[in-house]
């Protein structure tokens, strides 16, 4: 049935428990004690409306280790405990190995037909009743087929998904969605299902593929509902040894290896609808003062001076001229358009599409293009507050929808269209 | 003596028109079996794409075996597979070309040395491609890491290990060819050794002070990048 293939061991424990209402899995490896006594304290402040449902906590198991089922011996069909062993091993990659346990968990759900399915980040830091309140609400009373978080981040934060992944996703799939690639979401059973069944894209390296939950919802349901919740949350994200680039080339390439592969929806899309939002926006902490861009704009001048050779088969020459435009400008002028950056990543998405050079070069060299923008991105909201950070990049996302006919052109007709 | 010049002229001319006489049906007969691989390869090429093409071939291999368009990211799988046909055959064809410019002349030394040498130059043909294939693509990995990594000097080391594997290269291909492989050797070892003395010597004398303020300067930055970073990408 699921392209992810569940252990037997795990199929004969999910076929003595039967049926679930909510899955609530963790996407990552966790302390086993720890998780339970938290899941134990917070099912008791979900509340009433919860008592009468059949939740599972299930969270992958080390390789080797046997699962256990135990059942709560006062409750015994509202809170199931299942840790199951998953045999897809992890690839060490930042984000792959939580993309792999995502769809373990979705795959898990689908098996135990449940009504909703709540994915949490392995650093349990959305273990709390009010986020599972949230989530469960969108998805069992209002009825959404995916639930995203908004989370309460920072200005300076986020910022690969603020200035690619986010306007990228929303240009293409026509969702406003803030977070398409998060630790934390929800979906409902049969989206589950869909999640689970599909078969990861294989990446550059031969592994699996990240998992973008609101992609796959676009395009294969795009009569569902896609939802937001605002989470209070904040995930402290390492990337292990792992350098920015080699993270970036991962997420960055998955997203458009997703782009190769459903070019048939996007193409059709025509702007972006908003997505409804429920829960109350928490406040912000203060950013504080803004960090150094100096070392960002090194980087960026230092790829300009290096990298023309790989940049000239990538890019067309008046964004060529823009970008030396920006070299010769003072660090505290340093500000690069929401036109220029949008059409720099469109131009690196078809030279990825077209293998104009090696997948791995194009990704490599997008780095310092990258720290450019974040350079010129932390100069222009250190003098904005929130709101206003929000909505300038709301201007940005707006920015990169204007792109998508450029887009559309060269992605049909590469050769004849090359401004 | 005017007399004895012009015989001597006449005769040598008739020897030479003599001679390409009875060279002409073995050229001809090369011509006409290289033009014949020729066409046979590029059907043959020509029908293989096609087929690979119906098949997915291309889709097919770049999910199994993506790291294979890394290394020819402009052509794809298919299209490579047709070119490797096409020159096999135009290999084939040059070497029965040989074989029959042999049968069709009574000269058989020049086409022996030939056939015997072919081997040779098909061998250093792979590998010069190979060696230029892997130098751009070496060289540009280096580039690009380089400058990830904020090395000012990115540019001159992505140089250094091109020609490093195009010089290492060029001194293989002339070995398998046999062409003045003492020279080659000695040549190659002189320059290498040459080059990692004077690395050595500049390092150990020289750059002492340069190298000490480097180090300190990597060792202060990693010092820094302990402390917690106040941008998060993701």
């Amino acid at each position: 049935m699921a392209a992810i293939e569940l252990t037997e061991e795990t199929r004969e424990q999910a076929e003595r428990i039967g049926s679930a209402d909510i899955v609530v899995g963790i996407a990552g490896p966790v302390a086993a004690d720890e998780l339970r006594a938290r899941a134990e304290a917070v099912f008791g402040l979900l509340g009433p409306s919860f008592t009468s449902l059949h939740i599972v906590f299930a969270w992958p198991t080390p390789g080797g280790e046997t699962p256990v089922t135990s059942l709560s011996a006062d409750q015994p069909t509202a809170l199931t405990f299942f840790p199951f062993s998953f045999p897809v091993q992890a690839t060490g990659e930042l984000w792959a190995g939580v993309s792999a346990q995502q769809r373990a968990v979705l795959g898990l759900a689908a098996q135990l037909n449940a009504r909703a399915c709540i994915v949490l980040g392995p650093d349990l830091a959305a273990l709390h009743p009010h986020p599972l309140q949230l989530f469960a609400y969108a998805v069992l009373e209002r009825q959404c087929g995916l639930v995203m978080p908004l989370y309460s981040i920072g200005k300076y934060d986020g910022l690969a998904n603020n200035g690619i992944l986010s306007p990228l996703s929303r240009a293409l799939y026509g969702k406003r969605i803030r977070c398409p690639l998060a630790f934390d979401f929800a979906a409902s059973g049969a989206m589950c299902v869909r999640l689970a069944r599909l078969e990861p894209h294989q990446n550059n390296h031969g592994g699996d593929s990240l998992l973008w939950p609101v992609t796959v919802t676009a395009t294969q349901s795009p009569q569902s509902t896609v939802g937001q919740v605002h989470l209070d949350v904040r995930h402290q994200v390492t990337s292990g040894s792992m350098d920015l680039s080699a993270v970036l080339a991962q997420v960055v390439g998955s997203l458009f290896q997703e782009m190769e592969s459903c070019a048939a929806h996007w193409q059709r899309v025509r702007g972006s609808q908003p997505a409804p939002v429920w829960g109350a926006a928490p406040g912000h902490a203060p950013d504080g003062e803004p960090p150094d861009t100096r070392p960002m704009l090194e980087s960026f001048l230092l790829g300009f001076r290096n990298l023309d050779e790989v940049w000239r088969l990538v890019l067309p020459p008046n964004t060529l001229l823009e970008l030396r435009r920006l070299t010769k400008l003072a660090p505290e002028e340093f500000r690069m358009a929401d036109e220029l950056w949008a059409s720099i990543v469109c131009d690196f998405a078809l030279a990825w599409r077209l293998r104009t050079l090696s997948r791995t070069h194009v990704l490599g060299a997008l780095t310092p293009l990258y720290l450019g923008w974040v350079a010129s991105w932390i100069r222009e909201a250190s003098n904005l507050s929130h709101a206003e950070a929000e909505q300038r990049l709301e201007q940005l996302a707006r920015a990169w929808e204007e792109k998508k006919p450029y887009l559309l052109s060269r992605w049909r007709w590469p050769d004849r269209f090359n401004p | 003596m005017w007399n004895q010049v012009e015989q001597s002229l006449h005769s040598s001319m008739g020897r030479a028109m003599e001679s390409l006489a009875r060279l002409l049906p073995g050229i001809l007969a090369f011509i006409v079996a290289l033009l014949l691989f020729l066409f046979i390869g590029w059907i043959l090429a020509w029908i293989v794409r096609r087929i690979l093409a119906a098949v997915g071939f291309d889709e097919r291999m770049s999910r199994t075996a993506p790291t294979m368009a890394d290394w020819s990211p402009r052509l794809a799988p298919s299209q490579l597979v047709g070119r490797v046909i096409f020159w096999c055959f135009f290999t084939a064809g040059v070497m029965v070309g040989v074989s029959a410019f042999e049968a069709g002349s009574t000269e058989n030394v020049v086409s022996g040395w030939i056939l015997g040498y072919v081997p040779h130059i098909v061998g250093a043909a792979v590998l010069l491609v190979i060696g230029t294939v892997l130098a751009r693509y070496v060289s540009r990995s280096v580039l690009i890491a380089a400058v990830n990594l904020n090395l000012s000097y990115a540019r001159l080391l992505s140089i250094g290990v091109r020609w490093m594997i195009l010089v290492l290269t060029g001194a293989m291909v002339l070995d398998h060819l046999d062409l003045g492989s003492n020279i080659v050797e000695l040549g190659f070892g002189i320059l290498f050794g040459g080059i990692v003395l004077a690395l050595a010597l500049a390092v150990g004398l020289g750059s002492r002070d340069l190298v000490s303020r480097s180090l300190e300067r990597e060792a202060s930055r990693v010092a820094e990048e302990q402390q917690p970073e106040r941008v998060h990408h993701f």
